[in-house]
């Protein structure tokens, strides 16, 4: 309402009533952004609600004894304007009684007791049901336990404290630096399947010391901790504290000192692990140094990557809605991206925006405009994750969510469209606007055709290639060729060394020389003695000529012109090769193509006839991209590969059979697709044999056209159809 | 007989009622209570009662040929079975054939089939729409004695006092054969013969005397929620109502919907000297200011907001007065805005008149006066600042109820009205009560004439006096319709001055009223009435007037529901007479004006001279804006209610 009219026609119902505060309620007042503001907590339910210093004094002037009436008017006489309207005392007494704070001298409504009782859990279980990602088991009352744990770190619970831990971590970060890339390395294990086992345990011990820290340090400061229990994210079970009367604490840096709580614990877990590993690290394979690594890594990843993100509501929104001293900031920053809409888009030039401040409207926009892309971002992520495990569940899972994120909303966003008496006389542009948008936003999707892409494996394959091989056995001492240049016919490519074949020459040499000698002796003397050793001269002369043609070959000289492929040489040097081993292949770079293999649902866009433009990249060589042509689509399904690297175990992408020894059979028939590269330079090293990642050009399609082909082939490929 | 009632048995029942919570829905929930009512009251669809109606209707000649005594007896024995809550099938057929017996016998009327399927619904719990003429009294008397029965007391709604005077009397023998006391509930009677007549098995009674009996019954019961804490209480003076148990409402869209917002308030007046000076002064402040450069009026909403100047202009003037309310500038503005409103939407003759020296409240809708009702706070005394009266003191509200949470708390609920398919949805929703219409007895042959539009609302009223001469001319009886007093005084000045004997009937006397509406079916009749002026009475044709072709309706305006106007042409026609109606607009008329000005222009652009040509897209351009106005009561009724079921629920006590 722009305006606030003084009076209420309901006002006879709260007239003379002398309600007052409940005396177990408390009061604290708290600063906001400069301004006070008083939280009045109800400890047995935990219920909060915040005040104005204006509403506040109202509501301490009814005493018991007071009447409704006569606090409004003394309220009224003090602030004038400024003072609530009776509409608004109406409301706030009717806010503060539904959430049982306020103690009307009506004899005890036992009935209306139970129904908001009824109301509150109906209310809860709604909730539940709308968070299913982040659903709710109470387990206990952690007190005893809080209470056991919060004086024997009491001293540690302030300033010096948490300087210690500051101190302490440095350390241990010093101490881990050294060893940073064994730390690396062990993700790949510590997140293999083989791990889970102990990467559960060890996430739920670490969130537990978690939640303690949080428990702990609202103690330390005079907080409660009702409720201790295990939250499913995302089916995944994180113990959590209810430590929500820390909203009652009135220093703002307690707040975010409870808030931070649990990762200050649990990173001093991680440090500790952190000693403990590096301490391990003789024995790798020892179960201690494994632990060490696996707390280590869910204290200080899922701590920073989950709790300290601000997007979502765990502790990193309460710090940061403390800090910047703007509570309930999520709900606001939504309230004030609503208000835009309204605002803007709708024409509801009397909406007021959630806050005046222009810092905080700032703040809310930019947050709120975070939140909603983070939210996206996470439903699309996790749904997908999850679908990919569990299909089924990730499925139910994604329906539930959408419709509870989504669905709901834009059901609500309907009916507000409809019924809100807000919209009133804006309700024709608001509708127009909204339709208008909705058909931009289909119309963008669904009609105006986008480039697209499907991606896959293939293989290189060329199509004219001759093999170069040894042809002497050997040392390799020397190599001019690196794979992917060019070469001519004739061009010497390795040099090989074999002291062995030149000492045989030069002892057959050497030979030759003596029998020459002989020779030429007999020829004087004995000239019928030269027969025999004419044929001596003879057959060493053939060894001779032979041993050169094999020291010639030591040489080896490409057979072809066009470009060498395969190992590179120079990695050979030194290492003996015997005659007929394969150097390499020179191919001829015109001549190359490139295989895909798709199977049969993805073949289903491959609609053959038309060539499909197709980027191709090299594993080898990413940063390069050549661009290529479909030649041939070959429709006929077969299982074996074209090539072993195109499986899994080759490094490729389908799925190959578990029975089959070669490796090259795969689950599903496959499609060979045949593309042809357009290269242009001889730079381009696509090797035979190599794998590379194939992006399809796709006659432009609409977005939402583009989503559902995937969608389908997602499901498609889950159910088998 | 009916039992003696205790002092107690009514508290008990009266506290019952106030505990009984009433279920209030919001947004999805409440198209899902109203899904979840039509599919749990499926099975007494109009196929279902039709059905029934037959098996009813075999059982006439049986009845008939009871002799006084079987039948009494066999009342007797189905009447038990009622009581005793055993209810089969064929009881329900039994007794309404034998009530139907009853009527026959008592009064002459024997029921239609039509009345029986309405009588059906009735029992059913349903709203049933019967056409204006179709005989709703006597299907109320026939499905009465059912539901006293069963639900021990039935309150029969009607729309005045006179009414239920008169049909508490002339059912009065049907009930008394069917084991059941009948009393009528009357402005003037105490407090003491109200508890009497409440203690009997039907009652009748306008919704504002039960109303405000039951919240008179709160009040006196205190917050107390019990029977036995109340007993130690409240001592002699209990409560007069024994709870709202079942409710037979007759009129039920004017009473369901028109009047459900409007709250019943129990005020008391507060000795407020000081404020009448301050209205006072708001009226001057807003005579200074001019439309346009100082404030902005918005007639729908029924709100002035004040521009940069006036707003300066105003708070120079009360800056000069004193008096704690103008050292609050957003109090003062609200008042002197208030007197804007007062003065600019508030019109003497349409929306209040003035007796006595004071102001008294019309019903828009039905043109009829509003006795001790105020607006809402201050507005009322606004009005009065500006017509220099007497500024009464603010009324200091003790309870407030509207219609439609009253209604809501009766555990058993059916009406008849003539027109209800419009508001259909709503009825449905807000009551959960299930609608249906019952087919017409005799086809209808009222002639809709086309509607005829003017540029100026003078020229209208010409033509209408000149079709009312013409009709006169040829002895067809006339009945004009107007929106408010001051329209059907105006036009009667005319009529005078044309010297055509008439009369003007204008919701001040029921009782004088039925009878001057049943005799505006005879030959020659002139009647010029407000819409709801003799509402409930039958206007019966003389021979002379049939032959001349029937009553001719003849609606001056259009209204802001639509309901109103068939509610008022439904009255040529009855039963299968022949008769005419016509409607005239005119491009002046609130409605359009108010509810599509754009509309409006754009219409004027159409051809003719004074008279626009009759075509479709006259017809559709008024329809256009009296749909918007419904929409706006609709949303406006549908507010009170949420505000209402806020209150309820987030506040204790009731």
């Amino acid at each position: 309402m722009a305006e606030r009219p003084t009076f209420s026609p309901f006002w006879h119902r709260v007239r003379a009533m002398t309600p007052r505060l409940r005396p177990h309620v408390q009061i604290t007042r708290q600063h906001y952004r400069g301004r006070r503001w008083h939280i009045v907590h109800d400890p047995s339910s935990n219920n909060f609600y915040r005040l104005n210093p204006i509403a506040h004094e109202f509501v301490a002037l009814l005493d018991g004894r007071r009447t409704v009436e006569e606090a409004w008017e003394i309220s009224l006489a003090r602030h004038g304007d400024a003072a609530p309207t009776q509409q608004e005392a109406i409301q706030l007494i009717g806010q503060l009684y539904q959430a049982n704070l306020l103690r009307v001298d009506t004899t005890p409504e036992v009935e209306q007791l139970l129904h908001r009782g009824r109301e509150r859990l109906k209310k809860k279980a709604m909730s539940q049901a709308i968070g299913i990602m982040y659903f709710r088991i109470r387990l206990f009352n952690p007190d005893a336990l809080v209470s056991w744990v919060e004086p024997i770190l009491r001293p540690l619970i302030n300033r010096v404290g948490f300087l210690l831990w500051l101190a302490f971590m440095i350390f241990v970060a010093f101490e881990i630096i050294p060893y940073g890339e064994e730390l690396a390395s062990g993700v790949d294990s510590a997140i293999a399947p083989s791990n889970w086992g102990w990467l559960i345990v060890v996430f739920i011990v670490t969130k537990a010391v978690h939640e303690m820290g949080h428990g702990v340090i609202l103690k330390r400061f005079g907080g409660q901790v009702p409720e201790f229990g295990v939250m499913l994210l995302v089916l995944f079970p994180a113990p959590y504290v209810d430590a929500s009367s820390a909203w009652a604490l009135p220093d703002k840096w307690k707040r975010i000192a409870v808030g931070a709580g649990g990762m200050l614990f649990e990173l001093f877990v991680a440090g500790i692990a952190a000693l403990v590993w590096v301490q391990t690290r003789h024995t790798p394979d020892s179960l201690v140094h494994q632990i060490s690594y696996n707390a280590m890594f869910i204290a200080s990843v899922s701590t920073i990557l989950f709790n300290a993100n601000p997007l979502m509501r765990f502790d990193g929104y309460y710090i940061l809605s403390d800090l910047i001293e703007m509570p309930n900031l999520m709900q606001r920053s939504m309230n004030m991206i609503k208000h835009y809409f309204k605002r803007y888009v709708f024409g509801m030039d009397q909406d007021k925006p959630p806050t005046t401040h222009a810092g905080e409207a700032w703040i809310l926009t930019i947050y709120g405009l975070c939140a909603i892309a983070y939210r996206i971002f996470l439903f699309f992520s996790i749904s997908l994750y999850v679908m990919g495990k569990m299909f089924a569940i990730g499925l139910i899972l994604a329906i539930w969510t959408a419709s509870m994120w989504f669905i709901l909303p834009v059901g609500k966003f309907i009916h507000f469209l409809a019924a809100s008496p807000q919209v009133g006389e804006h309700r024709a542009r608001a509708i127009a606007t909204s339709v208008l948008m909705i058909a931009l936003g289909v119309g963008l999707l669904g009609m105006v055709p986008v480039p697209d892409y499907r991606k896959a494996g293939g293989v290189v394959e060329s199509v004219a290639h001759e093999g170069v091989y040894f042809g002497a056995d050997g040392f390799v001492v020397e190599s001019f060729v690196h794979p992917g240049e060019r070469v001519e016919r004739g061009q010497a490519l390795v040099r090989l060394e074999n002291r062995e074949m030149v000492a045989q020459r030069a002892s057959v040499s050497a030979e030759i020389g003596r029998i020459e000698g002989l020779m030429r002796k007999a020829m004087m003397v004995e000239p019928a003695a030269a027969g025999p050793l004419r044929e001596q001269l003879t057959s060493l002369r053939d060894q001779l000529a032979y041993l050169d043609d094999r020291l010639g070959k030591l040489t080896v000289r490409s057979p072809a012109s066009g470009v060498f492929v395969g190992s590179d040489p120079s990695g050979l040097l030194g290492s003996f090769v015997r005659e007929g081993d394969a150097l390499g292949e020179i191919v001829d770079p015109e001549h190359v193509l490139v295989y895909a293999s798709l199977n049969q649902r993805e073949n289903s866009w491959i609609d053959d006839g038309t060539p499909y433009e197709v980027q191709i990249r090299l594993v080898s060589a990413a940063d390069r991209v050549i661009e290529g042509s479909t030649a041939r689509v070959i429709p006929a399904g077969q299982e074996r590969l074209v090539h072993p690297s195109l499986s899994y175990f080759g490094g490729g992408t389908v799925q190959t059979r578990a029975d089959d020894q070669t490796g090259t059979l795969a689950k599903s028939k496959q499609f060979l697709v045949e593309i042809t590269p357009r290269v242009e330079d001889a730079s381009w090293r696509g090797l035979p044999g190599e794998r590379a990642r194939l992006r399809f050009e796709l006659p432009p399609k609409p977005l939402l056209v583009q989503w559902a082909d995937r969608l389908m082939k997602l499901i498609q490929g889950r159910v088998q159809l | 007989m009916s039992q003696a009632l205790t002092r107690y048995g009514a508290l008990h029942g009266s506290i019952l009622s106030r505990r009984r919570k009433i279920e209030t829905h919001k947004g999805l929930d409440r198209l899902f209570a109203w899904g979840a009512m039509r599919l749990a009251q499926r099975r007494t669809r109009l196929r279902y009662l039709v059905r029934e109606a037959r098996a009813v209707h075999r059982l006439r000649d049986e009845c008939r040929a009871l002799s006084e005594q079987a039948l009494d007896e066999q009342i007797e024995q189905v009447r038990t079975r009622f009581r005793r809550g055993r209810i089969e099938r064929d009881d329900i057929r039994r007794a309404l054939a034998l009530t139907r017996e009853v009527a026959r016998r008592e009064t002459g009327e024997e029921a239609f089939f039509v009345q029986l399927v309405g009588a059906l619904g009735l029992y059913h719990g349903r709203i049933v729409e019967m056409l204006t003429g179709e005989g709703k009294t006597l299907t109320g008397s026939i499905a009465a004695p059912l539901l006293a029965w069963k639900h021990k007391h039935l309150h029969v709604f009607t729309v005045n006092d006179y009414l239920a005077r008169r049909d508490a009397r002339s059912r009065e023998g049907i009930y008394r054969r069917c084991g059941c006391s009948v009393g009528a509930i009357q402005e003037e009677q105490t407090p003491r013969e109200r508890f009497e007549i409440y203690a009997r098995s039907i009652v009748y009674g306008t919704p504002k005397q039960i109303t405000a009996d039951y919240l008179r019954d709160q009040l006196r019961v205190g917050p107390l929620r019990t029977p036995w804490t109340a007993r130690l209480v409240t001592g002699g003076s209990g409560p007069m109502i024994p709870g709202l148990r079942a409710a037979l409402v007759d009129e039920a869209d004017a009473v369901l919907i028109d009047e459900g917002v409007v709250p019943l308030i129990i005020a008391r007046s507060r000795s407020e000297s000081e404020m009448a000076q301050v209205y006072r002064d708001a009226a001057r402040i807003a005579q200074m200011l001019d439309e346009g450069p100082d404030y902005s009026v918005d007639h729908l909403k029924r709100r002035a907001e004040l521009k940069r100047r006036g707003r300066e202009r105003a708070r120079q003037a009360w800056e000069k007065l004193d008096g704690a309310i103008w050292k609050a500038p957003r109090r003062a503005e609200e008042l002197v805005r208030q007197a804007i409103v007062a003065r600019d939407c508030y019109k003497r003759g349409s929306q209040y008149e003035i007796i006595d020296g004071r102001v008294i409240i019309v019903d828009e809708y039905t043109g009829r006066f509003l006795h001790d009702r105020s607006w809402e706070h201050g507005l009322h005394q606004a009005v009065e600042a500006k017509e220099g009266l007497d500024v009464t003191a603010d009324r200091e509200t003790l309870a407030r109820l509207s219609f439609q949470r009253f209604f809501r708390t009766y555990r058993f609920l059916c009406g008849m009205t003539g027109t209800v398919a419009d508001s259909r949805r709503e009825i449905e929703q807000v009551y959960l009560r299930p609608v249906t219409s019952v087919p017409t007895n005799r086809p209808l042959i009222r002639k809709q004439l086309r509607t005829r539009a003017f540029r100026r609302a003078s020229e209208r009223w010409d033509a209408v006096v000149e079709e009312i001469i013409a009709l006169h001319r040829r002895g067809r009886p006339v009945l004009v319709g107007t929106r408010s007093i001051a329209a059907s005084e105006m036009l009667s000045a005319r009529l005078e001055t044309r010297g055509i004997e008439h009369r003007v009937l204008n919701a001040l006397h029921h009782e004088e009223e039925a009878s001057m509406i049943a005799l505006a079916g005879r030959a020659g009749a002139v009647t010029v009435a407000t819409n709801m002026a003799g509402r409930g009475t039958d206007i019966i044709l003389d021979a002379r007037a049939r032959e001349l072709g029937g009553l001719a309706v003849i609606l001056t305006e259009m209204h802001t529901a639509r309901r109103i106007d068939r509610q008022f042409m439904g009255r040529a026609g009855r039963q299968g007479d022949p008769g005419t109606a016509r409607i005239y607009v005119s491009l002046e008329d609130e409605l359009i004006v108010h509810h599509a000005p754009r509309l409006a222009r754009l219409l004027a652009l159409l051809p003719g001279r004074q008279e626009l040509h009759p075509s479709v897209v006259v017809r559709l351009a008024f329809r256009h804006a009296q749909r918007r106005a419904e929409r706006r009561d609709r949303r406006n009724r549908a507010n009170v209610l949420r505000q209402d079921d806020w209150i309820e629920k987030h506040l204790p006590g009731g």
